[in-house]
């Protein structure tokens, strides 16, 4: 009896999972659906107050100052917290900051600094010309016994700095090195209190006790989780380019790290946070149609591109180098692995670094060209599509760069575009660590070393062309080419901006009209997505977010 | 048994500390033999404009260019007087870098462990008390489902649904109270299956046995016999099987702290086998060693005294136990 009436009660067979299934579907598709929606607008007139929240993919390694300043990550809080001697924007202009003015001598071997008076550490000790000359010889040569880097990109030709009175500083070279002021603007050179730099390194490595003189001071911090910075309410010394002047108009930034890229923009949208770093190039017009801002401002820099190596047959022939130039369609590439918001190149540098000049007519798309170029060489087109010479293939090899995450996907359009010329490409990609052991410029098995290198000064480029004075030599042509040897030399002796312009100018004519380098598009290295309640942001010559203007309206 | 016990366990302890060092060792030995090294690695990008004289000043400060064995035998001495030594990468003190994030996955994996009990039991009382055809078979296949849901999948579908749509938790606020049990679940779930199917199978041995049918031909509740006569004798080989997810739980922080965004453990390790940070690593391998090998002397050392059918025999280890029924 008791059987039967459970019989009569039974539900037709898998009628449960079908419904937990459908329960699963509909939660599913709620996630997929939009959050929160994003409130446009807000005041014109800048509000002081609010804290505002950054996810951040990752918070990089260590807290030595000299160790981590020029970490990607990590640059956004040094940015906050420490101040610089000069100011450097967008555009490659440098303007005063701590340091108010500076003169150098005729062969730029000899500069003098003049220090902003009543500038303070925030533990309230003087940013005095002792404690700048502390900065500068621990930028320029470091700690090795203490386990504290030298600032890599500090100009090696450094002698010493002195303290003139209090407020002047004279700084001396071995030879002359224009970009030295540039340089004090670069995301390395950050004032730190010399009390925090006669520091052990395992104290230093605690930023709780890595004191700046910036707008904002660290609050609470957890390593590889988060940094809590407050504003310093006695600051006011900003450069004048940022236009505003006193604390900052924020509260509090929180820099909180969280690896997965879709749960940043989720937070974002879903109004939990202000600013994602680094979403996908491929989401930015989604969020863009909803109302939230994006930037990807550029930093100062060399372009993205194949330095090509010489001295490797058959790129030892310039007109192969050339029709490479000519064979890629750098419009093809913006168009299919980023946004409108990206740019082709024009040339070696990043078009808002001053002294760059726009040569690309000189590397322009042009596969007619590329291909006439290829037969008057000698390589002929086989039944395969690929181009041969005495029996031997056209290859070449590309090793996507790890430190640039579109760097395979670059590659891949390339070896499409080159492959319908005739070239035959392989694309290897590595881990970082498999990558520094394996790909080297100028090594005999790498033709085409892709290069990302930011810079605060075109001057940058005289030590890396040849081996002249230890340099990269990026081409293989040690100092075979008197010409190069020439510019690149002129390049580093310039005792002024107006005297090196000229010579810059030729020298980028020069290298990719001898197809040494090959252009694919200008680099932007950090992207943001922000909340339309976020206002007056500013972005610095290394792209770098900077919310001491910012307020939320 | 006095006398057999204690020579069981202190042959349980030594077998644990050989374990523990050579864990200790085995991770250097690992990393070691890995090509390159994590300060050559960082410095060695272009963008950094280092010389290789300043690569190669900087590598000897870390003494990462001296013989594997000579840097196996500081570390060693290191170890046994209590120093964890200093990161490789982030210039703190190891223990101080554990000892920030330890508080965060105890609470992790402690709560994981209690939804995965709960569940386990959950599963195991509803499979006694539904009737074959209302449900039983979609509990009993419980177990399996969880086994094969990720821990991964199971976290972005939880703060999909009750971070972003239902607002329950931020992701900011990873360590919160809402947010720490949500982690918790999404660790749990696959913890909870291991622990389901060995409670499930014991259970369903005691219920045929003769002792539950006159139990309930006399009129006992099913309740009643579950929680009074069944669950303590299915619940014993539970013990055992807790002892073996510490791995799991230890293994799925890794991810789970990844995904909620917090720092614990599990996101130490990620972050150290990832930049090669010889010294955070070998701590935290250490430390989970400790902590399996402690769990599992523990379960080898209570499960004689918890039952009485367990007898040992001069010392021998329990796998060797004679169970005399």
């Amino acid at each position: 009896m008791k059987t039967s009436r459970a019989a009569r009660r039974v539900r037709p067979p898998g009628r449960t999972l079908r419904m937990i299934v459908g329960l699963a579907t509909v939660v599913g598709l709620a996630a997929c659906g939009p959050g929160v929606a994003a409130q446009q607008g807000g005041s014109a007139e800048p509000k002081s107050g609010g804290a505002v929240t950054f996810l951040i993919d990752s918070l990089g390694d260590t807290w030595i100052p000299n160790n981590s300043a020029i970490s990607s990550f990590q640059g956004h809080i040094w940015g906050h917290v420490t101040d610089k001697l000069v100011y450097v924007d967008d555009k490659g202009e440098v303007s005063p900051w701590v340091a108010e003015s500076w003169e150098q001598n005729t062969d730029a071997t000899v500069f003098t600094l003049h220090l902003r008076k009543g500038v303070t550490f925030s533990d309230k000790t003087p940013v005095d010309a002792a404690a700048v000359v502390a900065n500068l010889d621990i930028w320029s040569k470091g700690d090795p016994a203490r386990g504290i880097n030298p600032i890599g990109l500090f100009p090696k030709t450094y002698d010493h700095a002195e303290a003139v009175d209090p407020a002047t500083v004279k700084v001396t070279f071995k030879a002359p090195t224009l970009g030295f002021v540039p340089t004090l603007g670069y995301h390395g050179s950050i004032l730190i209190s010399p009390k925090t730099i006669a520091l052990p390194a395992a104290q230093q490595a605690d930023l709780a006790n890595d004191i700046g003189s910036g707008p904002f001071v660290v609050s609470s911090w957890k390593q590889g989780d988060s940094v809590v910075l407050k504003k310093r309410d006695d600051y006011n010394w900003a450069p004048a380019a940022l236009k505003h002047q006193g604390p900052a108009r924020l509260d509090t930034i929180t820099y909180k790290q969280v690896a997965q890229p879709s749960l940043r923009t989720s937070a974002v949208r879903s109004g939990q946070a202000d600013v994602a770093y680094n979403p996908s190039p491929q989401e930015l017009q989604s969020f863009k149609d909803q109302g939230f801002t994006t930037a990807t401002p550029r930093y100062l820099g060399f372009v993205n591109g194949y330095a090509l190596n010489t001295k490797v047959a058959p790129y030892d022939d310039v007109k192969v180098r050339q029709a490479l130039q000519h064979g890629i369609d750098r419009k093809e590439i913006i168009s299919t692995v980023y946004t409108p918001d990206w740019l082709p190149a024009q040339s070696l540098f990043q078009s808002n670094v001053p002294g760059s000049t726009d040569r690309s007519a000189d590397f322009a798309y042009d596969a007619d060209k590329a291909n006439k170029l290829l037969d008057e060489a000698g390589w002929a087109k086989g039944a395969d599509g690929v181009r041969a010479k005495g029996g031997k293939q056209l290859t070449l090899t590309l090793y996507a760069n790890p430190y640039l995450a579109t760097s395979k996907s670059v590659d891949e359009l390339v070896a499409q575009q080159l492959g319908k010329i005739g070239f035959k490409v392989d694309i290897q990609a590595f881990d970082v660590v498999t990558f520094g052991e394996r790909v080297k410029v100028n090594s005999p098995s790498v033709v085409a070393y892709e290069v990302t290198r930011s810079f605060i000064d075109a001057g940058t480029v005289a030590g890396v062309l040849t081996d002249a004075n230890k340099g990269e030599n990026w081409f293989g042509l040690g100092q075979s080419d008197q010409k190069l040897v020439d510019l690149a030399g002129r390049v580093a002796k310039a005792a002024s901006v107006d005297e090196r312009k000229p010579v810059l100018d030729e020298l980028q004519g020069y290298v990719l009209q001898q197809g040494y380098f090959v252009p694919l598009t200008q680099i932007v290295q950090r992207v943001y997505l922000q909340s339309p309640k976020l206002h007056d942001v500013t972005y610095n010559g290394l792209a770098y977010a900077n919310y001491y203007t910012a307020w939320l309206g | 048994m006095n006398r057999d016990y204690a020579k069981y366990a202190l042959r349980r302890v030594l077998q644990a500390l050989v374990v523990i060092l050579l864990a200790y060792v085995f991770t250097f030995v690992v990393i070691s033999v890995l090509p390159g090294d994590p300060v050559t690695t960082t410095l060695r990008n272009p963008s950094n404009g280092f010389t290789e004289e300043e690569i190669n000043r900087i590598v000897s400060y870390y003494g990462l260019d001296r013989p594997v064995y000579e840097q196996l035998w500081e570390s060693l001495s290191r170890f046994v007087t209590g120093d964890l030594g200093v990161s490789l990468r982030s210039g703190l003190p190891v223990s101080r870098m554990i000892g920030e994030v330890l508080g965060s996955t105890v609470l992790l994996a402690t709560s994981a462990l209690a939804v995965a009990l709960l569940l386990a039991f959950g599963v195991g009382f509803g499979v006694r008390h539904l009737p074959r055809n209302r449900g039983q078979g979609v509990l009993r296949a419980f177990p399996s489902l969880f086994l094969s849901l990720p821990n991964f999948v199971i976290g972005l579908a939880l703060i999909n649904v009750f971070a972003f749509q239902v607002g329950l938790f931020q992701v900011i606020d990873a360590e919160g109270g809402a947010a720490t049990f949500f982690a918790a679940v999404a660790l749990g779930i696959p913890v909870s299956a291991q622990v389901a199917e060995v409670l499930v199978a014991n259970l369903d041995h005691e219920g045929s046995q003769e002792y539950a049918s006159v139990a309930l031909s006399r009129g006992l509740g099913r309740t009643r016999l579950f929680l009074r006569h069944l669950l303590k004798p299915s619940a014993l080989p539970v013990v055992t099987v807790i002892a073996l997810t510490v791995g799991e739980l230890l293994g799925g922080a890794v991810i789970t702290e990844q995904i909620f965004g917090r720092t614990g453990i599990g996101s130490l390790v990620e972050r150290s086998v990832t930049t090669q940070d010889l010294p955070v690593l070998q701590a935290v391998v250490t430390l989970a060693a400790v902590v399996f090998v402690l769990v599992n002397l523990l379960a080898d050392l209570v499960y004689p005294l918890l039952d009485p059918r367990v007898r040992l025999g001069d010392g021998r280890p329990r796998e060797r136990a004679e169970v005399t029924t």
